[in-house]
């Protein structure tokens, strides 16, 4: 009997626990004025955002726009990097507002967060070893390479979508150091990060980028519902029109795969 | 070997900062851990029987789940499930949540070593104390503590040099400690990218507190040495 009690009385205190705990729905954009700070989620993804050497301070095209759109709404900003892999477990759970970090919009993003509108272009690309580059120019001559494709990205998805052969590792640099050791023939990475990762200068001199199997956009992600998304949408196609985007964007790089707002 | 050589002091400079996030991660959790394991333990010998079942539950909760679940329930449950963000945003709060979760996993491990060094003094010498008229409290801690401390040194020593590494486990909830300033070369990060050799090179940073730790924890074994 005494069991039978101490039981009911631990169930109600957990149900009357969740039942406070559902606030009533507000503006996110009222939320985090109220705040005072926009949180941005980020991971160290030059040139989206990342510091300069010796600098504390986070730079890139992103954290130079997520700044922008901050002074825009009367709020501080503050970037914490986040494990990317739980990027949506963060925005429901509040530790952050948004994920602007060059976010591909693939279905699953886009069905669990409400996403702004695209705002720059990104291809995948095949990377393989310098010295075999010249055998695999095209779709057709993939077809007997295994490849390391990051868990999740876009690059599995292409790849899966090619009913290519493909071990899934835990990051877009796992694949990279498959095909450098050899342990997987070519690995599926983007463009924004093939280009600043292998090649001349980087720890991977031996590895080249080949075939584009597709192209995909970047949009920044708010949690499901929040009115943020259309605030960021209208911030951007002002930015675009008074031309700050294109400013902000040739300073690091990337005015080519800039998207046009309006 | 001379691009690591060039690498090397932006690389150093990164892992120290991480390394100082581990030893004060591991500092806390010590410092909480080592007096609510002997509250757990209490719990756990108490002859009040609700409480006895309660703390061994709980020890049964946290030593059958892993740290790594823990660590993402306690960080994001509350705003998740509950709607209430209490760790708030940022590093702070990241920081608070995996204490709490350390404290809690380690205060458990320690309650039964605590149990096991006080249970293994001989019930005669508690007998023997009520003869004498002491109160139970002097008993524990004029004739059972010290005897206690002195078996519980070897396998909290095992313990403490786990914990160096299991705060390794933090960077699930993205506590920014050594294997997360390591792993940020492979991507790239202040200019040097691709780079798989500083991740490998945190393992000289353990090494090295490991081996402090295990000089001073044997020192510490042979002061204690009296009564055998």
């Amino acid at each position: 009997m005494k069991k039978l009690i101490a039981m009911l009385l631990t169930s109600t205190m957990v149900l009357s626990m969740s039942a406070t705990a559902f606030a009533a729905d507000e503006s996110d954009a009222a939320y985090v004025k109220e705040k005072g700070t926009l949180v941005v989620g980020i991971t160290d993804f030059a040139p989206m955002d990342y510091k300069e050497e010796g600098s504390d301070e986070w730079v890139g095209f992103d954290a130079d726009m997520a700044k922008a759109f901050a002074e825009s709404l009367g709020v501080e900003v503050e970037f914490v990097e986040i494990d990317w892999d739980n990027k949506i477990m963060e925005l429901d759970g509040k530790t952050i507002d948004c994920v602007w970090n060059g976010m591909t919009l693939t279905d699953e993003v886009t069905s669990a967060m409400e996403c702004s509108n695209a705002y720059c272009k990104n291809a995948q690309v095949v990377v393989v070893p310098e010295d075999v580059a010249d055998q695999y120019q095209d779709t057709d001559s993939l077809k007997d390479l295994i490849f390391a494709v990051e868990a999740g990205s876009a690059g599995e998805a292409e790849v899966t979508a090619l009913e290519l052969e493909c071990t899934p590792v835990k990051a877009q640099a796992d694949a990279l150091m498959e095909v450098s050791a050899g342990t997987s023939d070519a690995a599926v990475i983007d463009l924004l990060m093939a280009a600043a990762m292998i090649g001349e200068g980087t720890g991977y001199e031996n590895l080249t980028h080949t075939v584009e199997l597709n192209s995909e956009e970047y949009g920044v992600g708010f949690r499901k519902g929040s009115d943020l998304a259309e605030a960021l949408n209208e911030f951007f196609a002002a930015s675009y029109e008074d031309g700050s985007m294109t400013e902000c964007a040739e300073k690091y790089g990337v005015q080519d795969a800039i998207v046009e707002q309006k | 070997m001379e691009q690591i050589m060039e690498q090397m002091p932006i690389v150093l400079h990164s892992l120290n900062i991480g390394f100082l996030q581990t030893l004060k991660l591991f500092f806390v959790t010590l410092l909480g851990a080592l007096p609510l394991g002997l509250l757990i333990s209490f719990g756990s010998m108490s002859r009040f029987r609700p409480l006895g079942i309660f703390s061994k539950l709980v020890v049964g909760i946290v030593r059958g789940t892993p740290l790594m679940i823990q660590l993402l329930i306690i960080f994001y449950f509350p705003g998740l499930v509950l709607h209430n963000p209490i760790w708030g945003s940022g590093e702070a709060g990241r920081f608070t949540a995996a204490s709490v979760s350390f404290i809690l996993n380690y205060a458990c491990y320690f309650s039964e070593i605590y149990r096991g060094g006080i249970q293994s003094v001989p019930i005669g010498q508690e007998e023997a104390g009520l003869v004498l008229g002491m109160t139970k409290t002097q008993i524990f801690f004029r004739v059972k503590l010290l005897q206690m401390i002195k078996r519980i040194v070897p396998p909290m020593s095992n313990e403490i040099i786990t914990l160096v590494k299991d705060t390794s486990l933090a960077r699930i909830i993205a506590l920014q400690e050594i294997i997360w300033a390591g792993q940020a070369f492979m991507k790239g990060s202040q200019g040097i990218s691709g780079q798989i050799w500083p991740l490998f090179f945190t393992a000289v940073y353990y090494l090295i507190f490991n081996g402090i730790l295990t000089v001073l924890l044997s020192r510490l074994e042979k002061k204690l040495d009296y009564f055998r």
